[in-house]
């Protein structure tokens, strides 16, 4: 549906890209697209042009965080939220702020449930 | 007299005396024409005589080079024969006792002026006698006239091998001795004699010097242990070292310190030995100053313990920054497929009916078991994190009482009254503050957690500064020791009263996952991660422990921050 929240999740783990999607899916209004490269994930997002990313940060074909650069570089993904999820951190030795961020940056660590993640969707967009 | 042979003065007069004895020997025998034979007097001078010179054959050498004794033995002969010629009333033939006397005088002079002196004064004194009796104008007057240049001549040709042959002796003598006074003079060790007793014979400038006296008279007599008088144990030492060498008749060697002068001294007691009996009279000491040596030595060994030291947290630093590298990765790689997991049972309890609650049950059930793996996680994670390790100098009371603070709540929740004692408020340990926040609410939870049956329930803390005596666990002499004897600790201790821990349990509950309590209930890593954090702080831990009285853990923590290096980023 045309209101739907678009969310492009970019992710090596496929099996997690799908629970993304059929959990969110199931649970409201969303519209899940999938990636499980950096360079895929980058062009759906160009030609999709979701409402908010989740970003996977350790991949092995290209990291988070060079992704995250290259959205910036294209002025048609450029302002698109990014949610970086990795299992990497955890919330006390990241120092998450209250928002979840740090710096201009939303990250959530992993594991999440399915509720938190819809939350922090929400908190999100209902910012921007 | 045999001129080859060494001529010591006590040799000189003995056989000068011998053949006076000898020659009367003969003219008692054989006397001249116009001569009478010795009488009743001369027969007891030569027994006299003779005896006297058996005294001398036994007394030692030495004796006759003290002048004294050496003139006086010459005086007395003096005045002994020519009385003992005299009161025999022989006229003839004491000429040639006179003879032989005059040679031996003449022999004596120690000096060449006193030589020409002699010879030509006792010459004259002969040329005289031989006048007075008439001898000079009577019938054999030639042949006398001709002994006066003979006994000149022969008297000074003896006098002179003599004297120089002495003289010789004695600058040879000399010469030596001066050169071996030069030597212990001028030297740079400290040098002294000293005999069985530790009574000193002899000592060299340096120490008269050292030891601030004057000269060395004043040192003489005085026994070693007068010398190091602020220090008896130095001086016991050095007395027993001493002793030692008069026994073994071996060279030994020691080291002591000068507390008063603040030297360390290397010092070798070496035996002088007795010429003929090879037995030790006398022990020489030599000491040098070393304290240069021994600081660099010292310098070196702190160099090396401090080298071996930083080596090995740089081991350790390695090690724990390859778990940290090892736990970013596992934790990673077991995250991902727990997020399947947990968003795998999301999708399975969506999709089932409410009704299903035996299903929902196993799905809950799932979370908790993906729960407390992500727990233990999270602990391993938290733990081995470089960057997180702050260590800094912090008081440990504020620490504790922060802590309790956060504990409160749980605490009162399980009815366990707090106490924190702390002798001093101002007492600071070197450690991160968050690891050791971490690490007590671990134990007072712990100690809650044992006091849970119990009627009494109280969780005692105290703190307080401890000097180390004993050797422990990384606490004793060695390098790679956390705590020296002598140094100081902090030691926490969490006590309570709870049912205690049995003895065959207590060397495990420091091991990972080692856990007592049911399963749902904890990980087993809270001890294990507390012991991991004290090495860390480079401290140890101990515990004592009572079935049904209760637990105490010892925390024993670094005062200072010297003994832990900063960790790098």
């Amino acid at each position: 549906m045309p209101t739907d929240i678009k969310v492009l999740v970019i992710d090596d783990e496929f099996d997690f890209c799908y629970f993304v999607k059929t959990n969110l899916m199931q649970s409201g209004p969303f519209d899940v697209l999938i990636a499980t490269t950096g360079t895929e994930g980058i062009e759906l997002a160009r030609t999709e042009r979701p409402d908010i990313i989740l970003l996977d940060l350790f991949m092995p074909e290209m990291p988070g965080e060079d992704v995250a650069d290259a959205l910036k570089e294209y002025p048609e993904t450029a302002d698109i939220p990014i949610l970086f999820v990795t299992a990497l951190a955890s919330n006390d030795d990241l120092s998450l702020n209250q928002e979840g961020k740090i710096g201009n940056n939303y990250i959530m660590p992993k594991p999440i449930r399915t509720k938190k993640l819809i939350q922090t969707i929400m908190k999100i967009l209902d910012r921007t | 007299m045999d001129m080859a042979a060494p001529l010591s003065r006590k040799r000189i007069i003995f056989l000068v005396r011998l053949t006076v004895i000898l020659t009367t020997v003969y003219f008692m025998l054989f006397p001249p024409s116009g001569g009478q034979g010795l009488q009743t007097w001369g027969y007891l001078f030569i027994v006299f005589y003779l005896l006297t010179n058996l005294v001398v054959a036994y007394i030692p050498d030495r004796y006759f080079y003290d002048d004294r004794i050496f003139y006086g033995f010459i005086l007395c002969d003096s005045i002994l024969l020519p009385a003992g010629i005299y009161l025999s009333g022989y006229v003839g033939s004491d000429l040639y006792l006179m003879f032989f006397f005059i040679i031996s005088l003449t022999t004596m002079s120690s000096h060449f002026g006193y030589l020409i002196i002699n010879t030509f004064f006792f010459s004259f004194l002969y040329a005289w006698l031989l006048y007075q009796r008439g001898l000079l104008t009577g019938p054999h007057a030639t042949g006398y006239w001709i002994q006066i240049p003979f006994i000149l001549v022969i008297a000074m040709f003896y006098g002179y091998l003599v004297t120089t042959r002495l003289q010789d002796k004695d600058k040879k003598i000399n010469e030596v001795r001066a050169y071996y006074e030069q030597i212990v003079r001028g030297t740079d060790v400290f040098m002294c004699i000293v005999d069985r007793e530790g009574k000193i014979i002899f000592a060299n400038p340096k120490i008269i010097n050292f030891y601030g006296y004057q000269n060395k008279d004043d040192l003489v007599g005085l026994e070693l242990s007068q010398l190091y008088s602020e220090d008896e144990t130095e001086a016991e030492k050095t007395l027993r070292q001493v002793k030692s060498v008069f026994e073994r008749n071996e060279t030994s060697r020691h080291e002591s310190f000068d507390k008063k002068h603040g030297i360390w001294f290397a010092h070798t007691l070496s035996p002088i030995r007795d010429a003929a009996t090879k037995d030790v009279s006398a022990v020489c000491i030599i000491s040098k100053d070393i304290t240069d040596r021994i600081e660099k030595e010292n310098k070196l060994n702190n160099t090396i313990e401090l080298l071996i030291k930083t080596r090995d947290q740089l081991m350790q630093q390695d090690k724990m920054a390859a778990l940290g590298r090892m736990a970013s990765g596992i934790a990673h790689e077991i995250r991902n497929p727990l997020e399947i997991i947990y968003m795998g049972l999301d999708y399975l309890e969506n999709n089932i009916p409410d009704d299903q609650v035996q299903i929902r049950e196993a799905i809950d059930k799932m979370y908790h078991a993906a729960n407390r793996a992500d727990n233990i996680i999270k602990n391993i994670l938290s733990f081995s994190r470089k960057s997180e390790w702050k260590i800094v100098q912090l008081p440990i009371c504020k620490l504790l009482k922060n802590t309790l603070e956060l504990a409160r709540q749980s605490l009162q929740k399980k009815n366990v009254a707090a106490r924190l004692e702390c002798a001093d408020e101002s007492l600071e340990v070197a450690a991160d503050y968050n690891m050791l926040e971490h690490l007590f609410l671990n134990l007072f939870e712990n100690a809650a957690d044992a006091m849970a049956d119990r009627e009494e329930r109280i969780l005692t803390i105290r703190a307080y500064k401890k000097r180390i005596t004993e050797i422990g666990y990384k606490t004793g002499y060695r390098y790679t020791d956390f705590f020296k004897i002598g140094d100081d600790m902090v030691v926490v201790e969490v006590s309570d009263t709870g049912k205690g821990i049995p003895k065959d349990v207590l060397p495990k509950i420091f091991e990972p996952f080692f856990t007592t309590k049911p399963v749902n209930e904890g990980t087993g890593l809270g001890l294990s991660i507390a012991h991991m954090i004290i090495e860390r702080l480079s401290g140890t831990i101990d515990v004592a422990s009572q079935e049904n009285v209760g637990t105490t853990f010892f925390v024993k923590l670094q005062p200072e921050m010297k003994f832990i290096t900063k960790q790098e980023e």
